[in-house]
C-alpha cells in the first residue's frame, strides 16, 4: 500500500443517518437515554423532530472509512471527540488525512487526522487514528 | 447532593480507583451482524467483529451498565451527560464468538468550570484480554456530567 504524508483518505459517505439504526443500537447497548429513540425528548432540548445518534455510531463511520482504505484489521487506535450532535436525516461524510508515517513493533503505521463532515455545519466529530499500512 | 443540587466535589474525586466487578463477554454472531448493519457497513469478513462493539462490550463485560455509569457520577439527568472523547486501542482484531475477559475502573474524576458551565469529568477505562491472555484492546470513555445548579 503506497501511502505518503498529506494523502487524503478516500471519504466514506452516509447520505442519511437513519433513526431505526439508533433504536437497534440502543437495544443492543442497553442504552437507556431516550434522546436516541424518543423524538419527543430531543425536541424539548431544541433539536427539532430528530433523534440524536449514539457517539459510538458516529465513531463507526470513521472506522468504516479506515477499513475501506486499509483493511478490516488495520486500526490500532482511534480517538474521537464529539463537538456536535449527529441527528437522524443528516448527510455525513467521514474524511481523513495522513499526518505521519512511522514504524512501531515491526509494523508500518500511518497516523491520521480524521473528522466527520456535515455540509453546512462545523464538524460534528474530530479525532485521530493510527492504522497499519503494511509494506 | 448538597442543597445547591450539586454533589460535593469530594464525592466525585473519591470515584477514582473504583473498580467494576469484571467478567467476560462474547460477541454473538447475530449481535455483530446487527451492530455492523447499524454502522452502514457490509458484514465483516470471516469471524471478525466490527470495532463498534468496543463501546458496549467492555461496559457489559465489566458487569456495569450505561445507567450505572450515569448514576456513579450522580448525573442530574440522561441529558446532562456529554461525551468528551472515546479512545479505542486495538492490539488484536476483535472476533465474534470468542470470550474476552473484561476489567474496568474509573481512572480520573474531577470538577471543572469553563466560561459557560460547571461540570464533572469522569474517565472510565476498560481492558479486554482474549482467551490466550493477550491484551486485545483498551477503551477509555471520558464523559462530562453537567451541573445546572450552582
Amino acid at each position: 500500500m503506497k501511502v505518503a504524508v498529506g494523502d487524503e483518505i478516500p471519504e466514506w459517505d452516509m447520505p442519511s443517518v437513519r433513526a431505526e439504526r439508533m433504536r437497534t443500537m440502543a437495544a443492543i447497548l442497553r442504552d437507556p437515554n431516550p434522546v436516541h429513540w424518543d423524538r419527543r425528548v430531543p425536541a424539548k432540548l431544541g433539536y427539532g423532530d430528530h433523534t440524536i445518534n449514539q457517539g459510538p455510531l458516529g465513531l463507526s463511520y470513521m472506522v468504516n472509512m479506515l477499513h475501506a482504505w486499509a483493511g478490516p484489521t488495520s486500526i490500532r487506535r482511534i480517538v474521537m471527540r464529539f463537538p456536535m450532535a449527529v441527528l437522524d436525516g443528516d448527510h455525513i461524510i467521514a474524511r481523513g488525512r495522513v499526518t505521519a508515517i512511522r514504524e512501531h513493533a515491526g509494523e508500518r503505521l500511518a497516523d491520521c487526522d480524521i473528522w466527520l463532515h456535515r455540509p453546512g455545519t462545523e464538524n460534528p466529530l474530530e479525532g485521530t487514528a493510527t492504522v497499519v499500512i503494511g509494506d | 447532593m448538597t442543597q445547591s443540587g450539586i454533589p460535593p466535589e469530594s464525592e466525585i474525586r473519591a470515584l477514582v480507583g473504583h473498580e467494576f466487578p469484571g467478567g467476560d463477554y462474547t460477541i454473538a454472531h447475530w449481535e455483530n451482524f446487527l451492530l455492523t448493519e447499524c454502522t452502514g457497513a457490509e458484514p465483516m469478513p470471516d469471524d471478525l467483529a466490527h470495532p463498534v462493539a468496543l463501546f458496549h462490550m467492555p461496559i457489559l463485560g465489566a458487569r456495569t451498565s450505561i445507567g450505572e455509569m450515569f448514576a456513579l457520577g450522580q448525573a442530574e439527568s440522561d441529558f446532562s451527560i456529554g461525551i468528551e472523547s472515546y479512545d479505542w486501542e486495538i492490539h488484536r482484531p476483535l472476533r465474534e464468538e470468542l470470550t474476552y475477559k473484561v476489567t474496568g475502573r474509573i481512572t480520573e474524576a474531577d470538577r471543572r468550570q469553563d466560561s459557560a458551565r460547571t461540570f464533572d469529568r469522569i474517565q472510565f477505562q476498560f481492558d479486554l484480554h482474549d482467551p490466550d491472555g493477550a491484551h486485545a484492546a483498551r477503551t477509555t470513555i471520558t464523559w462530562t456530567y453537567g451541573r445546572s445548579s450552582r
